[in-house]
């Protein structure tokens, strides 16, 4: 048999036949995809429970407080009589905002004098913070707006030029891709991608550390062995990138077709890496510890959910020179925002590039150790 | 135990891979998420302009988009297909629509519209740009409402009270410069650590343990198997206490993350965070007797654990199945502990619960590795 298909076979036996590595690369694919979804499945924030703090206790009050309560996003679901009560409230984590309406609140408006109302807003939740702005921003800005046409119309404005003059143009925002603002809808398809990076590198740099030796060329050994990936990541890519989305419900928008041309560099790129790291670490448990210590950092220097301007320009550069920051891109692009091969080209590059650069350092690493044992082993 | 735990000590050197995931790991691991979010709050955003208008208008609205913080005017699209695939292939994160004759319709009382698309998959960013877009285009409009108000003859002070006769007072409470990076950084290293400290404390513990080694000398040093387990486990919960207190030092000092809270609760959280992290190690390791398969283990455990903290996905919105899963982890009530004492200033009696919680979890912990301890000895001594 040729040296290629010897390390085909022998690569395929090393990941499919051992027990341990197995194990890594498939049953982690069903516990992860169990698990780590588990959190998002609610999905949206509705209702963020909200502590009123009415000191003025009038009509009007009561009315912006109505208001505020059928929005979607909070719920007025405690009143307090002052900050100090409801501060109470909010560090127990039963509110995650307090409205204080002051004393005088209906006076100063049917004064014509601008009356404020204070939001407090629990900023160590970041999404926390947005709903309850967004809650009850809205209605006040609404409120505000009849206000002031009011007057308007009171000094004889007709109603028609009142409201264009309250708000001269109509603002609409547009969310795409994720228009309900979906938790999950955000965070899983980029997370799937690492998860199946970080599972793979596992168990290829486990079976990597347990290899005997083979004979031929380390180019034929490579390629038999890459190809074994190949076959094998067919299979586990698209359960993955495809049947597992769908399983959560989350919108694919992207075609098989260019997922499968960005998966074919992404698999290459990360099986030599986990060789290289292989062959640095050399026993297989460090191996496997090392790379899950890695998957938060890999996750947030791939500029997905922290944005890529936000990152030092070094570590950034850093980051390239990792698999899952160009494959999470260019796959979120493709599957949730149907992005077409010519229009994520540069990613395509990217991961080719990353694969023939790191493929060439491992045959290079191989070839001088084959070089080292030869001299060892004189045969 | 002195005695095992002086054996563990000196034997660190001579283990170079031990030490690596001990020390060098740990530290790098800090530098790096250090240096992700040093920078603070996400800025200039690249966004398009469709400005099928071209008024003086809506080179105003340009301007103020260009000079909102969030944002940098990069692109000008021709239509809508061309701003939609920048935004596809990651040129821009959004783009703002300008219809043709918008000043005119303005000025007529019309009242048309300006559309802000942006890219919500990555909602991070995305958020960013929709409120930046918000306020510049507000800003723009509201100027254009002064002047109205002032060419019917009222002064600039009353015109400016009459446009906002409701004003909000926002408030970020806990976090008043709405920096998010010290919560996730608060919640970041911890998680990195817990999966370090479970997996570093498996590996040491397979090296007298395992398969083919030979735990009766331990045992013997230490004089029980309790002493020496605690022996092997201890030095390490040094290590991990040193490195936990340089990323504090690096936090609280270098970072000027706010320090509000009791310096004593959260050593004491600390402490048992770092036991009961160390104790899911080896529990796992004790079980399966296997390091392969108590890192595989330790992994579902430990990797998934971020998510469950609730920091991104608040955990009060989640399944009460996701909410025990997460209560069952120490990371989520050490997460959450130091959250409150550094920056919320939590009253104490609130903040004990997570403290409670944690020795609740290392108690478990440590009962049942005495009892699978005790039943391997059993079995050991039954030939």
């Amino acid at each position: 048999m040729s040296p290629l298909a010897t390390a085909f076979r022998a690569e395929l036996a090393a990941v499919l036949g051992d027990k341990q590595v197995r194990m890594i690369v498939l049953l982690a694919l069903i516990l992860y995809a169990v698990i780590y979804p588990l959190p998002y499945r609610a999905e949206l924030l509705r209702d963020v429970p909200v502590v009123l703090v009415d000191q003025d206790g009038s009509t009007a009050s009561a009315d912006l407080a109505r208001r505020v309560d059928a929005s979607e996003a909070v719920a007025l679901t405690h009143r307090a009589p002052d900050m100090a009560e409801a501060t109470r409230l909010v560090h127990e984590r039963r509110a995650y905002g307090v409205m204080l309406i002051p004393d005088g609140f209906e006076r100063a408006l049917l004064r014509g004098d601008q009356s404020p109302v204070a939001l407090y807003a629990d900023a160590s939740y970041f999404l926390m913070y947005q709903r309850v702005m967004q809650g009850a921003a809205v209605p006040l800005r609404q409120m505000g707006a009849e206000i002031e046409a009011g007057r308007l119309i009171a000094q004889g404005t007709p109603r028609a030029v009142a409201t264009a003059q309250v708000s001269p143009a109509v603002q609409v925002e547009v969310p795409l891709f994720n228009p309900a603002a979906g938790y999950a809808t955000y965070v899983l398809p980029a997370a799937f991608v690492l998860i199946l990076q970080q599972t793979m590198m596992m168990g290829l740099a486990l079976a990597a550390t347990r290899r005997g030796p083979l004979p031929g060329h380390p180019v034929w050994r490579l390629m038999g062995r890459a190809g074994a990936w190949l076959a094998i990541w067919a299979g586990l890519l698209p359960i993955y990138l495809i049947v597992l989305p769908v399983l959560y419900g989350l919108p694919i928008l992207g075609g098989p077709g260019a997922l499968m041309m960005l998966g074919l560099p992404f698999v290459l790129a990360a099986g030599f890496l986990a060789q290289l790291v292989a062959a640095l670490f050399r026993c297989g448990e460090v191996v496997q510890v090392v790379l899950l210590a890695l998957g938060l950092p890999f996750f947030f220097l791939s500029g997905f959910a922290w944005p890529v301007e936000a990152i030092p320009a070094h570590l950034n550069a850093v980051a390239q020179l990792i698999p899952s920051t160009p494959a999470i891109d260019g796959l979120v692009r493709v599957t949730q925002m149907g992005a077409t091969l010519p229009q994520i080209a540069p990613v395509l590059w990217h991961l080719w590039a990353l694969a023939g650069g790191l493929g060439l350092t491992v045959l290079a690493v191989e070839t001088r150790r084959t070089a080292r044992q030869g001299h060892r082993l004189p045969t | 135990m002195l005695a095992v735990m002086a054996r563990e000590i000196r034997l660190l050197p001579r283990r170079p891979a031990l030490a690596g995931l001990v020390i060098v790991l740990p530290v790098i691991m800090l530098l790096v998420l250090g240096g992700i979010f040093r920078a603070g709050i996400p800025t200039g955003m690249a966004v398009a302009v469709i400005d099928l208008d071209r008024s003086d208008l809506s080179r105003a609205v340009t301007r103020m988009l260009d000079a909102a913080p969030e944002l940098t005017v990069t692109h000008r699209a021709s239509d809508l297909s061309e701003a939609r695939s920048l935004i596809v292939s990651g040129a821009v994160r959004g783009a703002v629509l300008m219809p043709p004759d918008l000043e005119r319709d303005l000025i007529r009382g019309d009242r048309p519209e300006i559309v802000t698309f942006y890219d919500n998959q990555h909602m991070s960013a995305g958020s960013l740009v929709a409120r930046g877009a918000r306020n510049a285009i507000d800003t723009a409009l509201a100027g254009l409402r002064l002047s109205v108000r002032q060419g019917q003859g009222e002064a600039p002070v009353q015109a400016m009270v009459a446009l906002q006769p409701i004003p909000m007072q926002a408030h970020a409470l806990f976090n008043p410069a709405f920096d998010y990076v010290h919560f996730l950084l608060a919640a970041l290293i911890p998680t990195v650590l817990q999966i370090i400290a479970a997996a570093a404390t498996a590996y040491a513990v397979s090296l007298d343990f395992g398969p083919g080694r030979h735990p009766r000398v331990l045992m013997r040093m230490g004089g029980g198997i309790l002493p020496a387990m605690l022996g092997k486990i201890l030095p390490y919960t040094i290590i991990f206490l040193l490195i936990l207190g340089l990323s504090d030092v690096a936090l609280y000092g270098w970072l000027a993350v706010p320090l509000r809270g009791s310096l004593w609760l959260m050593a004491l959280g600390a402490v048992l965070f770092v036991l009961a992290s160390q104790m899911i190690g080896a529990l796992a390791f004790v079980l399966t007797r296997d390091m392969g398969r108590a890192a595989s283990m330790i992994a579902l455990i430990t990797a998934p654990a971020f998510g469950f903290m609730g920091l991104g996905f608040p955990r009060e919105a989640m399944s009460t199945l996701a909410q025990a899963w997460g209560a069952a982890i120490p990371g989520t009530w050490y997460v959450q502990l130091r959250i409150d004492q550094s920056l919320r200033a939590t009253p104490l009696d609130i903040s004990a619960m997570s403290v409670l919680w944690l020795a609740v979890i290392a108690g478990v912990l440590a009962a049942l590795i005495l009892a699978q301890l005790s039943r391997l000895a059993r079995q050991e001594a039954a030939p």
